[in-house]
């Protein structure tokens, strides 16, 4: 018992760690995604006619569905942050966003001509969507990572998973004002692939760095 | 201690009250020594008092993690969890355990203990003798004769890793041959 009290001795002489607060760390997670983001714009430029594309509500969806799933995400992520913290009923809130994506996709199959459905799928336009999202995606799944490292996450798996859906589904909605694919075949699907990618990876990643 | 008392004490230490930080780490321990006598009984007695320095380190370690705003104890009761299920899983449980420890895992997962259940010497070694011999050997000098794993590792030549997953094994199918011999 005595190694116990010589603990305690050495722990209360450390120095004091301020609580982890919620609004910090969401800006941070949030500046961690508009970086990258606004530098891939400032390069590429958004597309010609982002304000009319807009009449069309696909399009709005288009950038409206990954920045729910993005917000969701991170409100979820910081909540495990603390270890009693479960995910509960939270978590129906991707049914939503999931379901209008796989009616605008089902819609989108129905309404176009067979040859029409996957006319946009090539080796350049696959690269393109799914490189970008990936490439952009790193420094904020890196530094949302380091971010939960901070927390106490008691489930470091799920942790991970939602540092990558975080990361992605948010440069998914930056990178959605530059691509120009407004099939929901096209970009439901690959913009799906690209954000489950980082999300496995997350998970992966997180399994272990997130442990403590 | 009082669910507010605790809280007192830790908004306390939040602003630099060493002594409040302190006195909270005492208030709490055996609060978190209970919980791991209660939920470790299959790892050894000598172990609990690590898990509970493990504990208490990573409270401190994670204590920018309590919102002042939330009750402590649940704070204080998912960390003291998460850490016993870390102890299981890096002491890789079997391995230390007397044999009547090790009877209640087994008896988790299987239902029916082996050796627990016949104490009958000659049972036991009916059993063993319808093992492989290097299996038998693995179970006679961990589980019967408590012998250190690092020892029975380097003597018979199975890393830890395979020595673990050898016993388990063997246990296994000492449970099923048991079984088949009862009546």
């Amino acid at each position: 018992m005595s190694k116990t009290d010589d603990l305690i001795i050495q722990l209360s002489g450390s120095p004091v760690r301020a609580p982890l607060r919620q609004r910090r760390l969401a800006a941070i997670a949030t500046l961690a995604m508009l970086v990258p983001v606004a530098l891939f714009l400032a390069e590429f430029g958004m597309r010609r006619g982002l304000m009319s594309a807009w009449s069309n509500p696909v399009v709005i969806l288009k950038t409206l569905l990954p920045l729910g799933i993005c917000g969701l995400s991170l409100v979820l992520l910081l909540r495990l942050i603390r270890p009693e913290a479960r995910i509960g009923r939270a978590g129906y809130g991707y049914a939503a966003p999931v379901a209008v994506a796989l009616l605008l996709w089902a819609g989108a199959f129905i309404s176009r001509a067979p040859q029409a459905r996957f006319a946009e799928v090539g080796t350049f336009s696959l690269t393109e969507c799914l490189g970008s999202i990936l490439m952009l995606s790193i420094v904020p799944l890196v530094g949302l990572l380091m971010l939960a490292r901070q927390g106490a996450s008691t489930a470091p798996q799920l942790s991970g998973a939602l540092v990558g859906l975080t990361a992605a589904s948010g440069v998914t909605a930056g990178y959605s004002l530059f691509c120009t694919r407004d099939n929901p075949l096209f970009f439901v699907t690959w913009y799906g692939v690209a954000i489950l990618i980082v999300t496995v990876v997350g998970a992966i990643v997180g399994r272990r760095v997130l442990q403590w | 201690m009082t669910e507010d008392a605790l809280a007192t004490l830790l908004l306390a230490a939040n602003v630099d009250d060493r002594q409040a930080y302190a006195q909270f780490l005492r208030a709490v321990t055996p609060i978190i020594r209970g919980i791991v006598r209660a939920r470790s009984r299959s790892l050894a007695p000598d172990q609990h008092e690590d898990i509970v320095q493990d504990v208490l380190l990573a409270i401190h370690r994670k204590r920018q993690t309590w919102d002042p705003g939330q009750p402590v104890r649940p704070w204080l009761y998912a960390i003291t969890r998460y850490k016993i299920i870390d102890a299981y899983r890096k002491r890789g449980v079997a391995v230390h355990l007397p044999i009547e420890d090790y009877a209640d895992v087994l008896a988790a997962e299987q239902a029916a203990d082996p050796l627990a259940a016949r104490d009958d010497r000659a049972e036991v070694d009916h059993l063993l003798g319808q093992l492989d011999p290097r299996s038998a050997e693995v179970v006679r000098a961990l589980v019967l004769r408590d012998e250190a794993q690092a020892d029975v590792s380097a003597r018979l030549q199975i890393s830890p890793g395979n020595l673990r997953v050898m016993l388990h094994r063997s246990m296994k199918r000492m449970a099923q041959l048991g079984r088949r011999g009862e009546p």
